[in-house]
């Protein structure tokens, strides 16, 4: 049993803990405890696939996927069901080898080095099944005695919620009681990376926040997360950064704001006037990066063009905040304008130019893209106009 | 040593069932037949040949029954992802499951047996206790030989029905209840030499046959331990065959060949060789297959 979670690595972490961007180093250094390695190790790959691919028959689950994910970040990996990501964790996990490409968990072989990869990752794995006539206690002490960890079942049942049910019989849990406890046999012994598979299907409200403060907590701590997930609304809560999986292949990847940037969803800004509108239109439309701009009118003539605008994408009521468009389109809308951007970062230059043509904004409201219309938009677009429509 | 843990929990969740105590129960029922026949040649040792009667039925379905879900039922409900994510190799993995196994198996078999052996001991005497010893350490070779049959069928396999038939069918009724029976049969039709079990010809191949299902191999190496005769029967049959005035189907070295004719394979050490086979073949087979493909 190695002690890769020495001494060494305690005292790495207290030095370095807290720290946004604390890097770590892959591969046999960690364990040297060889402070020297810090400093080269900030664009140490945690998770480095190239070209992988795996096919079942004729039927490729991940084609050609290049991913990196960095050290110490929170990286959500999406996409609808099917996408091929629980099979991407089992290639990174050893569980299925790929057809064709490489695969690097922190700095090391998946298959070749097993033992040293399970070692440093905890993992929250998808459609796993717990071990009827076992206690929580049972399924612990096998992680953490493997593993060679000192943690204490309690302590790691605490932290998930799921201490007052530490000797009960894991076949009565619920579903969402399962999904604690096999995330508190991923926290064992603090990895360095953190693989959760779908970590809320199953849970409440309260498990949902516990596995996002979990993710907040372990990630401070120094780990970098992965994890897959199709519920869309938890993932801007977490990520720093995503990408989204669509039939096998990477269709986009970035931070929120990049994703946005590049996504093919409009970003819809409202300007309530005080002047002229067809004036702050014309002036908005000169400006690059607008799609169109239109005054929204009181009355019938209007109503098909706003809800035209509020056709395109997806919009905020997925977010749980009420539809900005929705009630400006039934105020007096008169002096409402909407342009309609490719990124929300055209914003400052439209509101510029429209005070520039002498029209004064009272309020400019931007509606942007939800995670969910950017992922609808990157799985249909990748589709290709295919059966998803 | 890393499976140790994955092995203890493996011995101590089997040892919370109810399938492991019932065996105990059976074995105590079942292992407990003194008789004339075998007093008259054994004496006292009468009571190492109650742990013989283990092998043959009771045992071998006991193994399957507790293990033939061992990994195959474990990949159908996906908990084997809890043990794939551990920091073990397969081969560990594997390891790790037929150690945990033979444990949660052995223990309450060894009760069971230790207390049939007291009674023994109190109603016939004190037996050998050196041959009580090598009787006891072929038994758990035996056992061991069994487990990994159990687990490495349940490795190789995809479903936990398949594993089941294969066990069930190939292992139970072919490779132990029926070998005995369908030996001198098979053996006519391949060598194409006339057998009759009631008069066995001097054919070296015939008992080799007959010697290697893995209770065949266990009741060779016993009842040599015995002094029971040199048969793969269990040791009653043995004893009997070998009388004179007694006809028997069972098959037994001395019927057949002039003291010092046979050769030498048919000592009965090889049984033991043959037992070790049985262990290390299929957990052979399994840990390539286990090891190859993909688990999830």
């Amino acid at each position: 049993m190695s002690p890769a979670n020495g001494g060494d690595d305690g005292i790495e972490r207290t030095k370095n803990g807290g720290t946004p961007d604390r890097t770590k180093n892959g591969g046999a250094s960690d364990r040297t405890g060889n402070d020297g390695t810090l400093e080269h190790a900030s664009d140490e790959l945690v998770v480095e696939t190239e070209g992988l691919t795996k096919r079942y028959g004729p039927d490729a689950a991940v084609e050609d996927l290049s991913l990196s994910v960095e050290s110490g970040e929170i990286y959500g990996f999406l996409g609808p069901n099917g996408a091929g990501k629980s099979t991407t964790i089992n290639l990174l996990m050893d569980y299925v080898r790929p057809t064709e490409g490489s695969i690097r968990v922190l700095g090391l072989d998946p298959r070749a080095d097993v033992v040293d990869v399970h070692q440093r990752v905890g993992i929250l794995p998808d459609g796993f099944s717990v071990y009827e006539n076992r206690t929580a206690r049972d399924h612990l002490r096998l992680v953490i005695d493997t593993k060679g960890t000192d943690d204490h079942p309690e302590a790691l049942l605490e932290r998930v919620g799921l201490a007052e049910a530490i000797d009960d019989d894991a076949g009565s849990y619920s579903r969402g009681m399962r999904q604690r406890l096999a995330l508190a046999m991923a926290l064992v012994g603090e990895p360095d990376l953190l693989i959760l598979d779908e970590p809320f299907s199953g849970l409440d409200p309260h498990g949902v926040r516990t596995v996002r403060e979990i993710a907040h907590e372990e990630n401070e701590r120094g780990a970098t997360i992965f994890f897959s997930s199709h519920v869309l609304g938890q993932v801007e809560l977490v990520c720093d950064r995503m990408g989204i999986l669509h039939e096998g292949e990477l269709v986009a990847e970035g931070t929120l704001e990049e994703l946005r940037a590049e996504a093919p969803v409009t970003t819809e800004l409202e300007l309530v006037v005080d002047g002229d509108p067809e004036r702050a239109r014309r002036a908005a439309s000169g400006v690059s990066g607008v799609v169109d701009a239109s005054v929204a009118m009181a009355g019938a003539p209007s109503s098909d063009e706003s809800s035209s605008v509020e056709a395109g994408p997806p919009s905020a009521d997925v977010d749980g905040e009420p539809t900005p468009s929705a009630t400006t389109a039934t105020a007096p809308a008169a002096d409402t304008v909407v342009v309609r951007l490719e990124s929300t970062d055209r914003r400052e230059d439209v509101i510029a130019a429209v005070e520039e043509a002498g029209v004064a904004i009272r309020r400019a409201d931007l509606e942007e893209p939800s995670v969910e219309s950017i992922f609808v938009a990157q799985t249909e677009e990748a589709a290709d106009g295919g059966e998803l429509r | 040593m890393r499976w140790y843990p994955l092995a203890r929990e493996e011995a101590r969740a089997l040892l919370r069932s109810k399938g492991v105590w019932l065996l105990a129960l059976a074995l105590l029922l079942w292992t407990y037949r003194p008789s004339y026949t075998v007093w008259n040649e054994l004496g006292p040792d009468m009571t190492i040949g109650f742990l013989q009667f283990a092998g043959g039925i009771v045992v071998p379905i006991a193994a399957v029954i507790l293990g033939y879900r061992a990994i195959a039922g474990e990949r159908a409900s996906g908990s084997l992802k809890l043990l794939l994510g551990l920091p073990l190799t397969r081969g560990e993995i594997l390891a790790g499951k037929v150690v945990g196994r033979l444990a949660g198996i052995a223990i309450p078999m060894v009760l069971a047996l230790g207390i049939v052996t007291a009674a023994g001991v109190v109603q016939y005497g004190l037996f050998s206790p050196r041959r009580y010893l090598a009787v006891f350490a072929v038994t758990v070779l035996y056992l061991l030989a069994l487990v990994s049959i159990v687990i490495s069928v349940s490795a190789i396999v995809r479903r936990t029905t398949t594993a089941a038939a294969m066990l069930f069918i190939g292992f139970i009724l072919l490779l132990d209840i029926g070998w005995q029976m369908f030996v001198p049969g098979i053996y006519s039709r391949l060598a194409g030499v006339p057998v009759n079990p009631y008069d066995p010809p001097a054919e070296g191949g015939l008992f080799l046959m007959d010697r290697l299902s893995p209770t065949g191999a266990y009741n060779v190496a016993t009842n040599g331990i015995l002094d029971a005769g040199n048969s793969a029967w269990h040791h009653p049959s043995a004893i009997w065959a070998l009388q004179p005035s007694h006809s028997s189907n069972a098959l037994a070295v001395g019927e057949a060949f002039d003291p010092g004719t046979a050769p030498l394979y048919l000592h009965e050490a090889g049984g033991v060789v043959i037992l070790v086979a049985w262990i290390v073949v299929p957990l052979s087979i399994a840990y390539l297959r286990f090891d190859e493909g993909d688990l999830a």
